[in-house]
């Protein structure tokens, strides 16, 4: 999956002195009429529009916020049945067999076309935007769960059953803490596919949300405003990711 | 159908164990193992292997692969669920699995890699019930024996093999079975870090008396550990020598590696293994 996010402390002012020219130049060259300001925005306009959206008309926090919490409950509600889908699943093989081909049917589906379908059953607000990013993030985790736990070594369970451990001590001190490196790369993906599926339903057509308002700047050719917004969700993916990797270093300890 | 050699010689071992009254700790007759039996490509694992251990008793199985070594080990476990003739007890009781009374280990050191040495050596104890204080102060004892005193809170990944095996020794004395059965424990290490283990596991077994099967394919192995060296032909599985090892104890498995009785031995069960692997080609 992703690599961690690192960069190195003697790299930083190297990074800043690349960031400062390539701002300054697209300044320039925009001021210049070079780069044309109407198609791709200048850096001076970017910093205006995010200073007025979050700190003077403060009117970006109301729509972060709603794109974040459809994120987190489509993150939390996804995650959680689709590890208890795989649970289940590696307890019932049967089942697993029988659901398996409708269940890779819809994985193969680009969710992004459930988006008209779910605006007609959940409405124009936050419920459609976590039932497009549940259905990315489901599948995701529940792969993610279903392989972790049948990656267990085989060694431990012999030894496990040798020593006589009941099936429920083999699941709970064997399978689940090996499957869960594995689940956790799921949940990381899981994260920024939510991100993904809330902020995709949401240009579409929505009431709140950075997608929303991202869309509605497209339409109003308010160039500084869409690259704004999009730096504001490479630095919101990039956030979740950093965290997710502070997370698993805490948990997984022993890796 | 040639008799197994080991046969004759195994009888006069277990009349001198019912002399002294006590019954053997682990006993086999006349087993015979297929795998697959009752289809077209049944195949004969093991053929009539018949063998007893007295209590306290460091027995090795050595031969080729696949000669139904680690067959017999499964079986003695409980873990195999093949059909098999003949009779096998350990203890007295047919085997089962999860018996208590059985300590197993394998090649590899299965450890869990998300638990410390202090928790690994406890994990066996840990699955079969004992208290937490009991087992920790078990495990750290333990872990001191095999020199591991100042590695109870390291993880698996921040150990040597040999300190992993050691780790796995640990976890297997630990649970204070009488019965110890060994997999090749020590197949995977290099040739220096197996003789100190093999020393260490000689004075384990010294301080803890434990009844061994210890199954590898290295004859110096197998000598340098063993009161008793039992040579199995190729599959399918007979017993072609029993020969009991009189060396000394307590050993010291890096002295004997220059002892001229000891390569007497090693010449001699050579000879046997040899001829049981070419009785089948």
């Amino acid at each position: 999956m992703s690599k961690p996010f690192r960069i190195t402390r003697a790299r930083v002012p190297g990074h800043v002195v690349f960031i400062v020219a390539l701002v300054a130049l697209w300044e320039f060259l925009g001021a210049r009429g070079v780069i044309d300001p109407t198609f791709a925005g200048r850096p001076s306009g970017i910093a205006s529009y995010l200073w007025r959206g979050f700190i003077t008309d403060r009117n970006l926090w109301n729509d972060l916020s709603y794109t974040l919490a459809a994120a987190a409950i489509a993150f939390v509600g996804g995650s959680l049945t689709a590890i208890l889908a795989g649970l289940l699943f590696t307890m019932l093989p049967g089942l697993h067999r029988a659901c398996e081909p409708y269940l890779s049917l819809l994985n193969a589906m680009p969710r992004i076309a459930l988006v008209p379908l779910f605006l007609l059953w959940f409405g124009l607000g936050i419920g459609s935007k976590i039932a497009v990013a549940v259905s990315l993030t489901f599948f995701i985790v529940l792969a993610a769960t279903v392989a972790g736990i049948r990656g267990v070594n085989s060694d431990h369970l012999v030894l496990s059953r040798a020593l006589g451990a009941t099936p429920g001590q083999i699941f709970f001190k064997v399978t689940l803490p090996s499957a869960v490196p594995v689940i956790f790369s799921g949940l990381r993906l899981g994260l920024v596919y939510a991100l993904l599926g809330v902020v995709g339903a949401e240009l579409i057509a929505a009431e709140h949300g950075l997608g929303q308002v991202l869309a509605y700047l497209q339409s109003t050719f308010d160039m500084d405003g869409v690259m704004a917004l999009l730096l504001l969700l490479a630095l919101l993916g990039l956030s979740i990711t950093v965290a997710m990797n502070w997370i698993e270093k805490k948990l997984l300890v022993w890796q | 159908m040639s008799r197994p050699v080991g046969l004759a010689q195994t009888a006069p071992a277990h009349e001198h164990i019912a002399a002294v009254n006590l019954p053997p700790t682990i006993a086999i007759r006349d087993l015979t193992m297929r795998f697959g039996a009752g289809t077209a490509d049944a195949v004969l694992a093991v053929d009539n292997v018949s063998l007893s251990l007295a209590p306290g008793e460091f027995v090795s199985l050595v031969g080729p692969s696949g000669c139904g070594k680690t067959t017999i080990l499964n079986l003695l476990t409980g873990l195999l669920k093949e059909e098999a003739d003949g009779d096998v007890r350990v203890l007295g009781r047919p085997p089962r699995e999860g018996n208590p009374d059985i300590a197993y280990m394998l090649a590899r050191d299965s450890l869990l890699p998300w638990r410390t040495a202090l928790d690994n050596a406890a994990f066996g104890m840990e699955v079969r019930g004992l208290p937490r204080r009991e087992r920790e102060s078990r495990a750290r004892d333990l872990l001191q024996q095999v020199g591991l005193g100042d590695f109870a809170d390291k993880f698996p990944k921040a150990l040597s093999h040999g300190m992993r095996q050691r780790c796995a020794l640990a976890r297997t004395f630990a649970l204070d079975s009488p019965v110890l059965l060994m997999d090749e424990p020590f197949g995977a290490l290099d040739a220096q870090t197996k003789l100190t283990l093999e020393d260490l596991l000689m004075q384990l077994w010294s301080a803890h008396r434990k009844t061994v099967v210890f199954v590898t394919h290295d004859l110096a192995e197998a000598i340098a550990l063993s009161d008793r060296v039992i040579v199995m032909s190729a599959r399918p599985g007979r017993i072609v020598a029993d020969v009991a090892i009189d060396l000394p104890r307590p050993r010291d498995v890096r002295k004997l590696q220059t002892d001229h009785r000891f390569h007497d031995l090693y010449a001699k069960l050579w000879r046997l293994l040899e001829q049981g692997a070419a009785a089948h080609e």
